[in-house]
């Protein structure tokens, strides 16, 4: 028999108890711990424990050369067996020495084998990253250099789409790449996939590929070993552990991970393969885990029970084995068994990660906004250094020529706006490419003449009548110029002329209305069926309804919404626009929606900006988003306010008291419930107080309480307005006459200012 | 389009094909770039490449614009399944998964599987409303 063959074989014996001990070691470490990463650490030594054990033995056995003559140290032969227990051995038909001579050759093969697949493993690997992958789109490298600035890594990452991949993987150690499948970019929401990315990045931090290769080539080598093959699941499965612990201390958010991961195995990018057994995976173990639920069976009970049976097996072939032997002690191996290096390793791994602060759990919710803001602020950094270089420029350019004058403006265009509702595109073009003054005057005379319901109409539009003067009963027109006076007189406002308004034109063009249901302060609204039901409080708006309208229908409603309360009415098709409350959540959805293409947007007008008119203008669109995000927040506080608003004037017969447009406090009074009380003020306030007494001077109820700066944090230019409302409940009101005196306290220079309101309660 | 199968893509037009397939219906000039991205390329090569693929049958061209854009003219799936004819891809890829590591092992969920993650993400959802 080769010496070399037995010094193997009697390895690969002693390894299986070695192998059985460790298991048992890890065993019990898993039973104690929970924390993902002294487990795998655990599990880590556990492995190199096995295959230290493996090598310290051969190295013990192995074939010397001893003066010139190869001998083993251990060198249990058939002859020196059946020597001793003569009769015992001699019955024996089958003894475990007897498969020795076998043991090497079979697990050289077995190894050959082994490592053969992991040259093929690593071969296909590499493949995956050169064969049919492309760059994912430029956005998601964007996004992939942040989340690995939130790990912390230096390290560039490569990401790439597969078309072979069914899962998102990592390939390589010195170059990492991450593949994903095709079209799983597009497919998941961004959320979700940003979280799986960081998952796939922790593996890079973590260095797991190149564990992974070591520990299949340590796979391939104890092959023959049950032990070894648990105790590398439970290396992967720990390490999966560990990243999902990372992806959720980074992320923040475990159910967004744990419904990623779902949808991952829910919709495999997957060709079509074998079907793989059902059982055996252990994604729902780890969902639960991330889930943070109660597990089912102890996973460690079951290797504790087979590793206690393996060690107890082995022992008692070993003490089978080494009992003949009595007569050479110096051939019993002294191994140094794994547990107590293991135990080592293991309390030193596990002070690492107390020493390690956990990066703190971030807040979920609007979290995307924050970062494109702070994306903005840096995109209006680099705008104020463009803006430099481009002062420069123009002042190299100075001798240019600047801005032409403005033209004078035309005499007939006013007339030409005063009709543009009436007058058709024929006629404004005819209108237009006339030369003189006097085709001018002449064409104006034709225009109303046309329309003059006194004059025969003509067919063709070519044949203008040729009536010298302009009728002066001329109804049409008289009628189109009271009107144009009525709309002046009564929609106008500071900036706009009551003609260009949408209630203006609406009445120039249809002339007054049948109907008029005006509700000029808003307020509580019950909403139709058909706009959602419900009660909801709304701007100032106004309906109206034409009987009959030529060319448009029968019962025709125009609505009118003020949303601004300027007293401008903006003309609206859409029922909702009045709508205070789904306004409100309207814009703060749209503008979270809105957000990441607007910041795109900017980001490549950045690129191409030069003159100083360009800059200036680009500048303002960015301090109008940076202005726009802020209110976001205060919005939704709003819409809390609305509710409570809604609340009061729920009571029947409340009173909607105002103190006029030019003061500063509203207050509204329900009868029975409470009071609320809307001051729009413009200094930081920290308490309100508001005291209301009866007529006979006799207090009813005072209230008081705390604000809080609704603008607290937001930096100065982001446009937010300090506006406080607050809710006080009032017992109830006997009918008459109150006075309700407000005391506001200014935080800044620490004074009061007080408000008085006198209201009656019918 | 030849309603016959196109043939089994080369490694260069698998490339291309996946281009395609991440962003859709794209010009010549998209495709060059995604691919210059990762190595030197021509664009002319890429461009005489795709009309080759097209010839084949393997990419659809619109030419009602100027620039004409490409389509992969079947589905991944359908060419992932074709290509899994290939012995030696299905080789190659099936080992390489042992030594990827990722989000999810080279193992499938089974349905009930499934069904209890859904369950688990249902209730947490539930309790946390």
């Amino acid at each position: 028999m080769n010496v070399l063959d037995q010094a193997i074989g009697w390895t690969l014996l002693h390894s299986l108890w070695e192998g059985a001990a460790a298991a048992l070691a890890l065993a019990i470490v898993l039973g104690v711990t929970r924390s993902s990463r002294i487990r795998y650490a655990a599990a880590c030594v556990a492995m190199l424990a096995v295959l230290a054990g493996f090598g310290v033995t051969f190295y013990r056995l192995r074939p010397r050369h001893d003066g010139g003559r190869m001998i083993v140290r251990i060198l249990p032969s058939a002859v020196n067996f059946t020597a001793d227990d003569g009769p015992v051995a001699m019955t024996h038909t089958w003894d475990a020495t007897d498969l020795l001579p076998w043991l090497a050759p079979l697990w050289m093969a077995g190894v050959l084998l082994f490592q053969l697949r992991c040259l093929a493993s690593w071969i296909g690997a590499a493949r995956l990253r050169r064969i049919g992958v492309c760059g994912a789109p430029d956005a998601w490298f964007e996004r992939l250099d942040a989340l690995r600035l939130r790990l912390r890594m230096t390290r560039s990452v490569a990401l790439l789409e597969s078309c072979f991949a069914e899962v998102p993987a990592v390939i390589g150690h010195l170059r990492p790449v991450i593949l994903v499948p095709v079209g799983l970019l597009a497919g998941l929401p961004a959320g979700q996939v940003e979280a799986i990315l960081l998952h796939e990045l922790a593996h890079i931090r973590r260095g797991d590929y190149l564990v992974n290769l070591m520990q299949t080539v340590v796979e391939g080598l104890l092959f023959y070993h049950p032990a070894v093959w648990w105790i590398s699941t439970v290396i992967r499965a720990e390490r999966e552990n560990c990243c999902d612990d990372l992806v959720v201390a980074t992320s923040g958010d475990a159910h967004e991970y744990a419904t990623a991961l779902a949808a991952l195995a829910e919709n495999r990018w997957t060709m079509r393969e074998p079907a793989l057994a059902a059982t055996g995976g252990n994604l729902v173990k780890r969902i639960r885990r991330l889930l943070a639920q109660p597990e089912g069976p102890r996973t460690a009970i079951a290797p504790v029970l087979s590793a206690g049976i393996l060690i107890v097996t082995c022992a008692v072939a070993l003490v089978a084995w080494q009992t003949p032997q009595r007569s050479a002690p110096a051939i019993v191996p002294v191994i140094p068994v794994t547990p107590a290096p293991a135990v080592e390793a293991f309390e030193q791994t596990q002070v690492t990660p107390m020493a390690r602060p956990i990066a703190p759990t971030r807040m979920v919710g609007l979290k995307a906004q924050p970062e494109a803001l702070e994306q903005l602020r840096d995109l209006m950094q680099k705008l104020e250094i463009k803006r430099g270089v481009s002062r420069f420029m123009l002042a190299l350019a100075q001798d240019n020529p600047s801005a032409q004058a403005n033209p004078a403006p035309w005499p007939y265009q006013k007339w030409l706006d005063e009709v543009s509702y009436i007058i058709t595109d024929a006629e404004r073009k005819a209108f237009k490419s006339l030369v003189t003054n006097d085709e001018r005057e002449m064409f104006i005379q034709q225009f109303w003449a046309r329309r003059d319901p006194a004059y025969p109409q003509t067919t063709a539009p070519e044949e203008y009548p040729t009536i010298p003067k302009g009728n002066p009963e001329n109804a049409y027109k008289k009628e189109f110029y009271r009107r144009i006076a009525y709309v002046n007189d009564r929609f106008a406002d500071k900036k706009v002329a009551g003609w260009k308004t949408d209630r203006g034109r609406i009445y120039i063009q249809y002339g007054p209305p049948n109907e008029i249901d005006s509700h000029p302060s808003g307020g509580k609204y019950e909403r139709p069926a058909e706009e959602g039901g419900g009660q909801t409080v709304t701007y100032p708006f106004e309906q109206w309804r034409y009987r009959q309208i030529d060319g448009i229908g029968a019962n025709v409603i125009f609505e009118f919404v003020d949303k601004a309360r300027t007293g401008e009415y903006k003309l609206t098709t859409d029922p909702a626009e009045k709508d205070m409350m789904k306004q409100q959540l309207r814009m703060v959805e749209k503008q979270l929606a809105a957000l990441p293409a607007q910041m795109k947007l900017l980001e490549s007008q950045l690129e191409i900006v030069n003159s100083q008119k360009e800059i200036e203008k680009l500048e303002q669109s960015m301090r109008a988003l940076l202005a726009s995000q802020a209110p976001i927040e205060q919005a939704q506080k709003q819409l809390e306010e609305l509710e409570k608003h809604l609340q009061v004037l729920e009571n029947p017969g409340a009173v909607f008291l105002s103190t006029g447009p030019g003061e500063k406090a509203v207050v509204v009074v329900g009868p029975d419930k409470a009071v609320l009380v809307t001051i729009p003020i413009d200094y930081d306030a920290t308490r309100i107080s508001t005291t209301v007494t009866s007529s006979e001077g006799k207090t009813v109820g005072t209230m008081g309480a705390p604000l809080t700066d609704p603008c607290e944090g937001k930096p100065a230019d982001s446009g937010c307005r300090n506006n406080y409302t607050k809710t006080f409940p009032l017992p109830p009101l006997p009918p008459g006459s109150y006075v309700m005196t407000t005391v506001v306290t200014d935080s800044n220079t620490w004074t009061e200012k007080t408000y008085v309101v006198n209201f009656t309660v019918n | 389009m030849s309603s016959e199968n196109p043939p089994r893509p080369t490694d260069a037009e698998l490339e291309i094909l996946t281009v395609l397939w991440s962003r859709g219906p794209t010009t010549v000039r998209e495709v060059h770039e995604t691919i210059a991205g990762r190595r030197p390329t021509q664009y002319t090569t890429v461009l005489k490449q795709l009309q080759v693929m097209a010839e084949k049958g393997l990419v659809k061209r619109d030419e009602n614009q100027r620039a004409h854009i490409y389509e992969a003219a079947r589905p991944r799936e359908w060419t992932q399944r074709q290509l899994a004819g290939d012995i030696l891809q299905r080789a190659f890829n099936g080992s390489a998964r042992s030594l990827m590591v990722g989000a999810l092992s080279s193992r499938k969920a089974s349905k009930q599987e499934l069904a209890e993650l859904r369950a688990l993400l249902d209730e947490y959802e539930r309790k946390t409303r």
